[in-house]
């Protein structure tokens, strides 16, 4: 069988997570920075799962478990953080969510 | 994972059973009184049975966790902050009408991820206990629902935290490729036997390094800092402020020496910048800050700067430096945010300078004890933070980083002018708009004995310092 060269993995997670960073970074809507973050974390469970392939051990495939199980926990208390701040402010615009400054 | 090695992580144990025990004892009948004894048993518990540990104890979890003398102060340290918070926040919360149970389950959960993280030697249980830590903390911060600043803070840490995070994998999972291990004593053994460092694990380290900067709140990736301060409430950002940086700080070092990073002159020049550049930053925002827990975020910014000239001296006397300011700063920055708890309201938190004027002749002895506080954050003689700084000061001269020692001397100056301000503010006499009644609910025995203890043993490690100094000696 033929195998895919590690560093083309680990470009293709490279691009998703520059991705993710750019769109968290550009994008003003909360919930859309919260998928964009999931990318990235996602980007880093790949690269996770195309290192454990380089040297044969699940170490790899094992902390993309836990990534995903983290991610997941993670977006259901940000989800009901978004529906506290939806209630409140009426809009989702993170700009609108800015009060403090200094 | 045998028997020898279940029973040595017994600490952790209790931790866990204590939140389960909280989570049941919710779900038959909410009592406040009940689950804050429950939780300041288990705490207690917990710090005496860390204290039967003798100080040269060195065991390994193999391939997780290793708990030795470091790992065991540290955890005790944590344990103990925990329940100084937990003490300060019966009072806070009594008076807030929201449910109040689950704060003390979460608080649990955050002290026992921190607890993993400075015994972790590996990526995983590193990765683990930082979640554990984090995930506690996104609800903590947001716990106060009717505030409506304290969505903003909550939400505002999520993503950055999440993204910090997301930083953090991808550089353990660039080394992971290309060393092909994730322990910090097996990086350490590939670094010793690859000498020519490849771009990728350059790549990995960098990103490390922006997650771990993150965490810690380090100029340039402050921001989140002073927001999520002032929207959490104050028992909380007492232990963000704590626990919570300390226990990254520890991680730090422990990774450090494992993997002698000193040697990688790249990683110790980009640490140089970074405290150098939060030690100015942090201190000349904190100049024109008229809320108070901005000025002690924006403070506590400068403070990791000065942590991390200890940490880049390295050495036995870096790391003795490191876990002694670690105390001093522990003790200052619970009294600092436990006098803001107390004096708080229902409706807000006293954060407004505003609100201290003349608050020493309103309550003498909480004034006196903030006072003390603040000259300790100063570093002022007689006090913990002194000394603390002192040893940081003697770490960085005996290694010889001159820029450091200067940049560090030169902020000393600048940090005494506003916390001076504070003080100043409370000695002043005029009369104060808001009376003592509005800010003085409920009976704060239970407070004014944290505080009190927390102002004896601030000056006790100040005068005293020979004992601490010893046992954090022994640790090493």
């Amino acid at each position: 069988m033929e195998t895919i060269a590690v560093e083309y993995g680990l470009v293709l997670a490279g691009t998703l997570f520059a991705l993710g960073l750019i769109s968290v970074l550009v994008r003003r809507n909360v919930i859309f920075m919260l998928i964009s973050v999931e990318i990235m974390l996602n980007a880093a469970g790949l690269a996770f799962i195309v290192a454990g392939a380089r040297w044969g051990q699940a170490d790899g495939q094992v902390m993309f478990i836990f990534i995903v199980t983290m991610a997941a926990a993670e977006v259901s208390v940000g989800l009901a953080l978004i529906l506290q701040i939806y209630h409140q402010l009426k809009t989702l615009d993170s700009d609108a969510a800015d009060k403090m400054k200094g | 994972m045998n028997k020898v090695d279940l029973l040595s992580l017994i600490p952790l144990w209790i931790l866990s059973s204590a939140a389960i025990l909280n989570f049941f004892s919710i779900s038959i009948r909410r009592n406040h009184k009940v689950i804050f004894i429950i939780t300041l048993v288990s705490l207690l518990v917990d710090f005496i049975f860390l204290t039967s540990y003798s100080i040269r104890h060195q065991q390994s979890v193999e391939p997780l966790l290793v708990i030795d003398g470091f790992g065991i102060f540290n955890i005790g340290l944590i344990v103990l902050t925990t329940l100084m918070v937990v003490m300060m926040s019966y009072a806070y919360f009594e008076q807030r009408e929201e449910r109040k149970e689950e704060y003390y389950i979460l608080i649990i959960l955050a002290a026992l991820g921190s607890a993993i993280l400075v015994i972790s030697k590996h990526f995983a249980s590193l990765f683990l206990g930082l979640e554990i830590l984090s995930v506690s903390l996104y609800a903590l911060i947001a716990y106060l629902r009717k505030r409506e600043r304290s969505d903003e803070a909550g939400i505002k840490y999520l993503i950055l935290a999440a993204f910090s995070s997301a930083f953090l994998l991808f550089g353990m999972a660039l080394l992971y490729a290309a060393t092909g291990t994730m322990s910090f004593q097996g990086l350490a053994d590939w670094l010793a036997a690859h000498r020519e460092v490849s771009p990728l694990v350059w790549c990995g380290f960098g990103m490390l390094t922006v997650g771990v900067g993150f965490k810690l709140g380090v100029v340039p990736f402050h921001m989140w800092t002073p927001d999520v301060y002032e929207g959490a409430p104050a028992p909380v950002t007492a232990f963000i402020a704590t626990v919570s940086k300390g226990g990254m700080i520890a991680l730090l070092v422990r990774f450090f020496t494992t993997v002698q990073g000193h040697q990688l002159t790249l990683l110790v020049t980009v640490f140089t910048v970074l405290a150098v550049a939060s030690m100015f930053v942090g201190n000349f925002l904190a100049l024109r800050q008229s809320n108070v827990k901005r000025l002690l975020a924006y403070s506590s910014i400068s403070h990791v700067g000065y942590l991390l000239v200890a940490f880049l001296a390295g050495g036995d006397l870096g790391t003795q430096a490191i876990t002694f300011y670690l105390v001093a700063y522990f003790i200052t920055t619970l009294g600092a945010f436990g006098i803001i708890a107390t004096l708080s309201d229902k409706e807000r938190d006293a954060e407004l300078i505003e609100d201290y004027r003349g608050l020493l002749w309103r309550r003498p002895l909480t004034a006196i004890v903030f006072s003390a506080m603040l000259l300790s954050l100063a570093g002022i003689p007689l006090t913990a933070g002194f000394i603390g700084k002192f040893y940081v000061i003697a770490a960085g001269v005996r290694t010889s980083h001159w820029l450091l020692v200067f940049a560090l001397v030169i902020n000393s100056v600048i940090g005494l002018y506003y916390y001076i301000r504070v003080i100043a503010v409370m000695f002043d006499q005029r009369e104060n708009v808001r009376t003592s009644e509005e800010l003085h609910p409920l009976v704060y025995i239970i407070s004014s004995f944290t505080m009190a203890l927390l102002g004896l043993m601030l000056i006790w490690l100040g005068v005293h310092p020979e004992e601490m100094l010893t046992l954090i000696r022994n640790t090493l």
